[in-house]
């Protein structure tokens, strides 16, 4: 298998407003994918749909082989996801959170768990509801990797996370591709995609394009911001 | 499916403890009080008894409140029978909505667990805290009436139990159909229609063009003074009852299963 996911003339609409456009897309077995794009440009949804959190008005999905619709189940089974926004069930201690995130799996990941809390710096004594925005952030990268998956999913993974942290968190995600995973990130920091994705794309106004090389710089970068705002 | 549906129980364990004491308490206190009101009591029962469709639609008419039983049945039948379908309508209206109104969806729902399963772990639980609801309350009542002294009236007790469990259920399943829809939890709609439930039960007591259509409504087959004066259990309110229930379960599925999940 050499593409881990392939998306196919996807449209999501929603109502009248534009969700995404003909969008296909593919990412290789062992790629760190960058999927850039400004507030809006339909990144989000795109994941989003991907996950299965969005019914999709047409186009297809396909990861690791299978069909995202009907093979939903074993396709998250090999998912780590990471939302934009990590929320949690407050009155869960962050030990209960990460415990119940491998039981629902029927996993035991103790051992990934405490290696990863050690290495992001996770208080896991703490209550969900007394975590900052970027403790809960480690919380989640934690739950998306303690697994092992062979797919990592991330949503505007570093905002809200130091710059230590930051570097701890590529320095897992490219120990994990090293083993054999691939990863998705969507970001709006060129330097994250410049520094360590193999390949990116841009999204703008629901459609996509693939780049041809992740190392572009600052000035054509923003330009696709420009573009959306003088068309907004 | 198990993880979720013992995570939903843990998380609502409160909410249960503090609504089935609150009301199961609220009804013992009643049973205790039939004593002391014992004496001024039947010639209460007898003005009661005779004020025409005020008496009809709280079951006075069938029933004296001098006796325990017919205290029982109109002073804890409405305490018990409005506070049950409240409970019910709070559990099943948030069960669902409230991964979204969280923002615990997304977390939910990247596990490998299909939104069926995870409807279904979600009502097993709302059938489960109302089964519990349901026997603290009716184990506090049966104090009561241990520490008065008092027969049980076994045979009704247990039938009026298990339809107030039928009638919660039912109003759990449609708020639960509601919750399926929003991605707020409809808390005002959720009461709104457990009291539009009971009103449609005292209104069908009193006006006779609604009395044959009294069946449509989940209090009219839990009736406690119905229940408490051997009136004959309507079979086709109860067969409603179920239908409307399963129907609004099977909505949930389907349109939770359908629909767009926000962030």
């Amino acid at each position: 298998m050499n593409n881990v996911i392939e998306i196919e003339h996807l449209t999501k609409s929603y109502g009248k407003n534009r969700g995404i456009i003909d969008v296909s897309l593919k990412v290789k077995a062992g790629d760190i994918f960058g999927f850039l794009g400004p507030n809006g440009a339909g990144k989000s949804t795109t994941i989003r749909s991907m996950m299965g959190f969005l019914k999709t008005d047409s186009g297809s999905i396909r990861i690791l082989g299978m069909d995202s619709v009907n093979d939903h189940e074993k396709i998250m089974a090999n998912i780590g996801y990471m939302p934009s926004e990590a929320w949690f069930y407050d009155s869960m201690k962050v030990s209960e959170v990460i415990a119940y995130a491998a039981d629902i799996r029927g996993l035991d990941c103790r051992e990934e768990a405490e290696k990863l809390c050690e290495r992001l710096k996770v208080n896991t004594n703490k209550k969900i509801r007394e975590l900052s925005y970027g403790n809960k952030k480690k919380v989640s990268i934690v739950c998306a990797m303690q697994h092992k998956p062979k797919l990592f999913i991330f949503d505007e993974p570093t905002g809200g996370l130091d710059p230590l942290m930051q570097r701890s968190f590529f320095e897992l995600i490219t120990e994990y591709v090293d083993k054999g995973a691939t990863c998705l990130l969507s970001t709006h920091v060129l330097s994250e995609v410049n520094k360590y994705c193999r390949s990116a794309a841009i999204m703008r106004e629901g459609r996509l394009t693939m780049l041809d090389s992740p190392d572009i710089d600052d000035d054509e970068f923003l330009k696709f911001y420009e573009d959306t705002e003088e068309e907004a | 499916m198990r993880k979720i549906f013992l995570k939903e129980l843990k998380m609502n364990l409160k909410a249960l403890l503090i609504w089935s004491l609150s009301v199961g308490g609220m009804g013992l206190a009643c049973i205790l009080l039939y004593r002391t009101m014992e004496g001024d009591m039947k010639e209460m029962a007898e003005a009661f008894s005779h004020m025409g469709s005020f008496s009809d639609a709280f079951g006075m008419s069938t029933l004296s409140i001098a006796t325990i039983k017919g205290f029982f049945a109109t002073e804890v039948g409405a305490v018990h029978g409005l506070g049950g379908s409240m409970f019910a309508a709070l559990m099943g209206v948030g069960m669902l909505s409230k991964e979204e109104e969280l923002h615990t969806g997304e977390f939910l729902f990247s596990f490998p667990v299909s939104r069926k399963k995870i409807i279904s772990a979600k009502a097993l639980c709302i059938a489960v805290m109302i089964i519990l609801f349901t026997l603290i309350s009716a184990g506090l009542y049966v104090c009561g009436f241990a520490l008065l002294g008092e027969k049980l009236p076994a045979g009704e007790f247990v039938t009026y139990m298990g339809m107030q469990l039928i009638m919660d259920l039912e109003i759990a399943g449609i708020c639960f159909a509601i919750s399926s829809i929003f991605a707020k939890t409809k808390t005002g709609l959720a009461l709104g229609t457990s009291l539009m439930c009971y009103a449609y039960d005292i209104i069908g007591r009193v006006v006779p063009d609604v009395k044959q259509y009294l069946f449509i409504g989940p209090f009219s087959y839990s009736n406690a003074s119905d229940i408490f004066s051997g009136a004959e259990i309507q079979g086709k309110a109860i067969a409603f009852g179920i239908t409307v229930t399963i129907l609004s379960i099977v909505f949930a599925y389907i349109c939770y299963d359908k629909r767009d999940l926000s962030s």
